[in-house]
């Protein structure tokens, strides 16, 4: 498995290339095709031709697109990602990285409780099967996945902050307990999918004729757990949370936006809304990146833990 | 929703073996997935009959200190807006909204593009797979809100001149703005909605076409269309169902998600994502608590009816969770 | 499933957890930690200050400063009283801002959320107060040459820079120069540095240097003009005209902004963009030191109003959709409503080169259709003010007895009836610069008062600021929603701006040869009645003419909590924060 492993996680990484450039240039066009440049939001009601002009031939924005894009991607392999034109002069990575920190941090405390809540959840689904507890956990959980971030930020804002007094609202850094409010909701949704997938993995992995013939040859409770039943039974796990991570870092934005978080989310909305084509095209770029990353070591996660899965072979083919 | 988790792609389904109708008289069998049901098709046919249905003119406005905020009444059953207007009839009209944009998104994108696109990739293989996979497997890579909200952003000043040149030029009048604008998240939001039925479709083909009943056809010299047609697609379609019922709730969250950034429907055409928007100030909620419940438990009712059914589907199209 | 086997599956699910944690603590907090170290605008000023600018010690601090507001003081007085717990506890404002939508110098700052921050740490040689007169900064008086034509400007000798110092009429020699060197950019040295000799020709690169500013000692400026012009010094309270420290700028031009020094009262402590932007006193600051500790802009926006109801910021703003909740008297929060009228107007521009508002008849119908009054009340509780005129009540110069068209809507139909386009309306569209997901409620509201009265039906359209900009510009638009703020105070602002045949600004294609000769009369007199007078003629001139329809004046809506004391109700952006502080003793 050695050899063909490292030979799959290439052709996988070389395979990513061609993503990236495809996204890039798509998002790219979109940008410079829309009406209105970063100029235009600069300047705004100052405008004046001949400034105008300056400007943009000092950010490049009056050759062809496609000089542009080339010198573009030129900066970029050279680990230059450009200038914020919205925070004049700051540069992207100034710009992004403080938000990505942010967004990284809530989107993995959401993992954790979104994990830490759903796997007992599904667990104890799993071993009511048949009650009526098993349908109402799940429904209940299937209820708060369908809740809308902004149905439900206003609520718990009143009650949480208004009524009850038990939170503030300010924005006080990631690590500030302020920041609980705003992960729970990020969270909550997510337990129920977690709570599904472990239910159903744990019922399916119980029956399996290898953990009867397990048992049935005496070996130990333990080693049966251990070896058989939580490495299978986990397995469908690290899809979820490879998954979810990239997920949140996207899905976050409402949340940011009506808590005040200084997040990518909110951050590429306003670079958007600002024509801040930098900024926009670095966090398109850093989110399909991590979508892409994520979804190779989630493949390579199920190579290691589960050697029924030939990696290379499994995809090429089916 | 940021973590939705597909629980149709993490493998189990990938045995199911076809069964036809056999999934939907099961789902007969589930009390929840029959309210679920029902209440789906309350939406959608309130939708459908918006202006039967609606008791106000969603856009009437009553401008005065009396009649706007007004808590639930019989006049009212949900009460009105800021401007006065009737949310129930903006509710109502605003079903429409989904009810378009759900159909025509699952419609062209899902079934029409992403059923084609799995048959014709399982079915050929080769270079034709090779390209619709890799395609697919760009587009999966990508966050798609994200996307969405760039190409929305970018087109909506665009497609203005071409919508006024449609009012003018076409039957479509008044609509053409509204529709236009339409059409350019629909196009957005089919852009990905197809990977996923795509997938589940060409693996479901690459399953069936190991059965000996295919093998039989195709050895007696039986057309590649008719063998589709005839063996692989009735095959397919429950499982591609259950997909397709996971992901509704997905697609109506898109243009509810744009709407509400304002980068959505046309400001004339009711849409839940503007009428929460309207709703969002904690203070609006503690006050005039009908203006956020009054959107927002449908559209939750909506989401988890879908939520329901596409649990109840998985469950039915199982085997190995089913019944043990 | 036995009990063991339970057990040890929850155990594998905490391994997995902690696993899980672990990893979040090495990404997160370990990147958090180096985001401390390398905190973007972290400003001590031990660790800044050039060795060169040693203070001179002789130098007394701050001369008109009184002395209850030094530090000491206030801290000796603070023991006295009982300290409060929570954010009155501190001396310490806690308020919101903008992320500054541009950088953090005065010649690069075209809009209001930048101009706050840029007001308070930056100065020139006038400054405005806090009911917008003009005052003297660092000048300490000036003289004006018969003609109008030359301003000699005295330096006081207690000005200095954050860093300790002295200001010298060189460095306003330099600042000036730099605002119009081209090779800077700047969007406002045109607009307000233009009328100086010289200016003009070194932003066209035919000049190196401005010939009209002179230094003739070092506390000594003269500034000469094109032309007499009447409201110059307005002109040089705007940032454009502020002085900065030309060695900070030279040793690093373009980082300088992160850590600008300057001569306002306050410093730069912290910004950290979309979350808090921290000021803190410039203790020698010569009009009298700043009350406060710090003042803390929070940037995130998301809520205010509810944080501040949580007591977690002192002042907040009131949006227009809950001015009814707060002021109807049912809330505890009504008594804390401070307004704060600001020189700015919102009005609905019509392109009258197009059709149908070519036609002055159809402008003053659409003008006499919509009901603001009934807005004002069923919206907002009245607590808006109905644009009777264009000049707000506020500017110096208002004239009460301008007033724009009333709510008729039988005239309105009237007039219509008499138009060009009467039965065959073209389609009209609004457009308004916005995003969220629902139109404002004003026009909406217009738009079902248009359709009632005159059986026209608008059609709302919503682009973003930067198309809309470019739109604007290009006049493309038939009919837009609008609002004007005004960048000094004087009625030439807005209607000089707006109306002029000549000015950039006029983005309605209007052109009046009266109102440009009352215009061009104004601008060179010396005496501010007359002057005033001929703006009101030209400014009812132009509501006959309707171009626009004036609709409301702006008002800013703050809530503001008690214990913060000398809060100024001035919705300009004017040096303010200095005269603010918080009582410790009162929650």
């Amino acid at each position: 498995m050695g050899l063909g492993l490292a030979g799959y996680l290439v052709r996988r990484l070389l395979w990513a290339v061609p993503v990236l450039i495809a996204v890039s240039m798509l998002v790219f066009l979109a940008l410079r095709f829309t009406p209105g440049d970063p100029v235009d939001t600069l300047l705004g009601n100052r405008y004046d031709e001949e400034l105008a002009a300056q400007l943009r031939a000092r950010y490049g924005y009056d050759q062809p697109i496609p000089v542009q894009y080339v010198k573009y991607v030129q900066n970029l392999l050279q680990g230059d990602l450009g200038v914020s034109t919205k925070h004049v002069d700051f540069s992207v990575a100034e710009v992004i990285l403080p938000k990505i920190r942010v967004s990284a941090a809530m989107g993995i405390m959401a993992v954790v409780v979104g994990f830490g809540l759903g796997i007992p959840i599904g667990v104890f689904a799993a071993r009511r099967r048949g009650s009526f507890l098993d349908p109402l956990t799940i429904g209940s959980w299937l209820l708060l996945d369908s809740i809308p971030v902004f149905v439900v930020v206003p609520w718990a804002m009143w009650l949480f902050a208004l009524t009850l007094g038990w939170v503030n609202l300010s924005y006080g850094g990631v690590f500030h307990p302020n920041i609980i409010l705003p992960v729970l909701l990020i969270s909550l949704p997510g337990v129920a999918g977690v709570a599904r997938i472990m239910r159903a993995s744990i019922i399916q992995v119980m029956g399996e004729d290898y953990l009867r013939t397990a048992r049935a040859k005496g070996l130990r409770e333990w080693t049966v757990v251990t070896r058989h039943l939580m490495r299978n039974a986990l397995l469908p796990m690290i899809t979820v949370i490879g998954l979810a991570l990239p997920g949140i870092f996207a899905g976050a934005l409402f949340t940011e936006l009506l808590f005040g978080i200084p997040g990518v989310g909110r951050e590429y909305l306003e670079a958007l809304l600002a024509r801040d084509y930098d900024v926009v095209l670095a966090l398109v770029l850093f989110g399909s990146a991590l979508f892409v990353f994520a979804n190779i070591a989630v493949d390579m996660a199920y190579g290691f833990i589960d050697p029924r899965v030939r990696v290379g072979a499994a995809r090429e083919t089916g | 929703m940021a973590m939705r988790v597909d629980s149709i792609e993490t493998g189990a389904l990938e045995q199911a073996r076809p069964r036809r109708l056999q999934l939907l008289r099961q789902l007969a069998r589930k009390k929840i997935a029959i309210v679920a049901l029902v209440w789906i098709v309350i939406f959608y046919g309130a939708g459908f009959f918006a202006p039967l249905v609606a008791p106000h003119d969603p856009n009437r406005q009553e401008l005065s200190v009396e009649a706007r905020l007004q808590s639930p009444s019989g006049e009212h059953l949900l009460g009105t807006d800021r401007l006065g207007r009737d949310i129930l009839s903006r509710v109502i009209y605003a079903a429409r909204t989904t009810m378009l944009f759900t159909l025509i998104v699952t419609l062209s994108g899902s079934l029409f593009v992403g059923l084609g696109l799995g048959l014709l990739a399982g079915y050929r293989g080769g270079w034709v797979d090779a390209a619709i996979m890799r395609v697919g497997e760009v587009l999966a890579g990508i966050p798609g809100l994200l996307i969405i909200l760039a190409i929305s952003a970018a087109f909506r000043p665009r497609i203005n001149d071409a919508a006024f040149w449609l009012k003018d030029n076409s039957f479509l009048g008044d609509d053409a703005r509204p529709i236009v604008f339409f059409l350019v998240i629909v196009a957005a939001t089919i852009l990905f909605s197809w990977v996923g039925s795509a997938r589940i479709v060409r693996s479901q083909v690459l399953a069936i076409r190991e059965q000996e009943y295919v093998l039989a056809a195709e050895a007696l010299g039986a057309s590649t269309w008719r063998l589709l047609l005839r063996h692989v697609l009735p095959g397919v379609l429950p499982i591609f169902l259950v997909g397709l019922s996971g992901g509704m709730a997905g697609i109506a969250g898109t243009e509810m998600a744009l709407s509400w950034l304002g980068l959505g429907v046309d400001p004339s055409t009711p849409s839940f994502g503007s009428l929460l928007f309207e709703a969002r100030g904690v203070r609006t909620f503690q006050e005039f608590p009908h203006l956020l419940l009054g959107a927002g438990i449908p559209v939750v009712l909506f989401f988890f009816a879908w939520n329901l059914l596409g649990d109840a589907l998985v469950d039915l199209a199982e085997p190995r969770t089913r019944g043990r | 499933m036995s009990n063991r086997t339970l057990g040890l599956m929850m155990g594998g699910v905490v391994l997995l957890i902690v696993a899980v944690a672990i990893v979040f603590v090495f990404v997160v907090a370990g990147g958090d930690g180096g985001d401390d170290d390398t905190a973007p605008v972290s400003t001590d000023p031990t660790a800044t200050t050039d060795p060169t600018a040693v203070t001179d010690p002789t130098e007394s601090p701050a001369g008109d400063g009184d002395a209850a507001s030094t530090p000491a003081a206030t801290e000796a007085a603070r023991g006295d009283g009982e300290r409060v717990s929570g954010i009155c506890g501190e001396n310490r404002l806690i308020t919101f801002g903008s992320d500054p939508a541009t950088v953090l110098d005065p010649i690069q700052v075209g809009d209001a959320d930048t101009a706050v921050y840029v007001t308070e740490i930056f100065g020139g040689l006038v400054t405005l107060d806090l009911d917008l007169n003009v005052q003297p900064d660092i000048a300490e008086r000036w003289e004006v040459s018969d003609d109008g034509m030359v301003y000699t400007f005295f330096l006081r000798d207690d000005a200095v820079f954050h860093n300790g110092r002295r200001v010298t009429a060189e460095d306003f020699k330099y600042s000036f120069e730099r605002a119009a060197d081209p090779a800077n950019f700047s969007p406002t040295a045109r607009d307000y540095l233009g009328n100086i000799a010289g200016v003009l020709d070194k932003l066209g690169g035919s000049a190196d240097e401005v010939r009209g500013v002179r230094v003739i000692d070092e506390s000594t400026l003269r500034i000469e003009l094109l032309r007499p012009i009447s409201y110059f010094l307005q002109e040089l309270t705007y940032t454009v005209a502020f002085v900065v420290d030309r060695e900070q700028v030279e040793d690093d031009p373009r980082g300088w902004t992160r850590n600008p020094v300057g001569t306002g009262p306050f410093r730069l402590k912290s910004w950290r963009p979309l979350e808090e932007l921290v000021l803190v006193p410039h203790e020698r600051y010569h009009l009298g030191p700043p009350k406060l500790d710090e003042v803390v802009f929070q940037l995130g926006g998301g809520s205010l109003l509810t944080r501040f109801e949580n007591d977690e910021i002192h002042v907040s703003p009131v949006p227009a959709t809950e001015l009814p909740g707060v002021l109807s008297g049912e809330s505890d929060l009504s008594d804390l409503y401070r307004p704060a009228p600001q020189l700015s107007l919102s009005y609905l521009g019509m392109n009258v080169n197009e059709p149908p508002f070519d036609d002055p008849l159809v402008r003053q119908a659409f003008a006499l259709a919509i009901n603001r009054e009934a807005i004002n009340e069923a919206l907002y509780f009245n607590a808006f003010l109905v644009a009777d005129g264009i000049v707000p009540p506020t500017m110096p110069g208002y004239a009460a007895d301008v007033s724009s068209y009333p709510y008729d809507p039988e005239r309105a139909a009237e007039l219509l009836a008499r138009s060009r386009y009467a039965g065959n309306m073209p389609r009209i569209t609004l457009t308004y610069s916005g995003s969220g997901g629902d139109p404002p409620d004003t026009l909406q509201a217009y738009l079902q008062q248009w359709r009632d009265a005159l059986g026209v039906e608008v059609e709302l359209e919503a682009i973003e600021w930067a198309a809309y900009l470019r739109e604007l510009r290009r006049g493309t638009m038939q009919m837009y929603g609008a609002g004007w703020i005004a960048d000094y105070p004087d009625p030439e602002n807005f209607i000089g701006k707006l109306f002029g045949g000549d000015s950039e600004t006029n983005h309605t294609g209007y052109a009046s040869e009266r109102v440009d000769a009352l215009l061009r009369e104004a601008a060179i007199l010396g005496d501010n009645e007359r002057r005033y007078q001929l703006y009101r003629e030209a400014e009812q001139i132009v509501i006959d003419d309707a171009p626009v329809i004036p609709t409301f004046w702006g008002i800013d809506h703050y809530l503001v909590r008690d214990c913060v004391l000398n809060w100024p109700d001035v919705g300009t952006i004017v040096p303010k924060y200095r005269h603010i502080e918080i009582d410790t003793t009162r929650e």
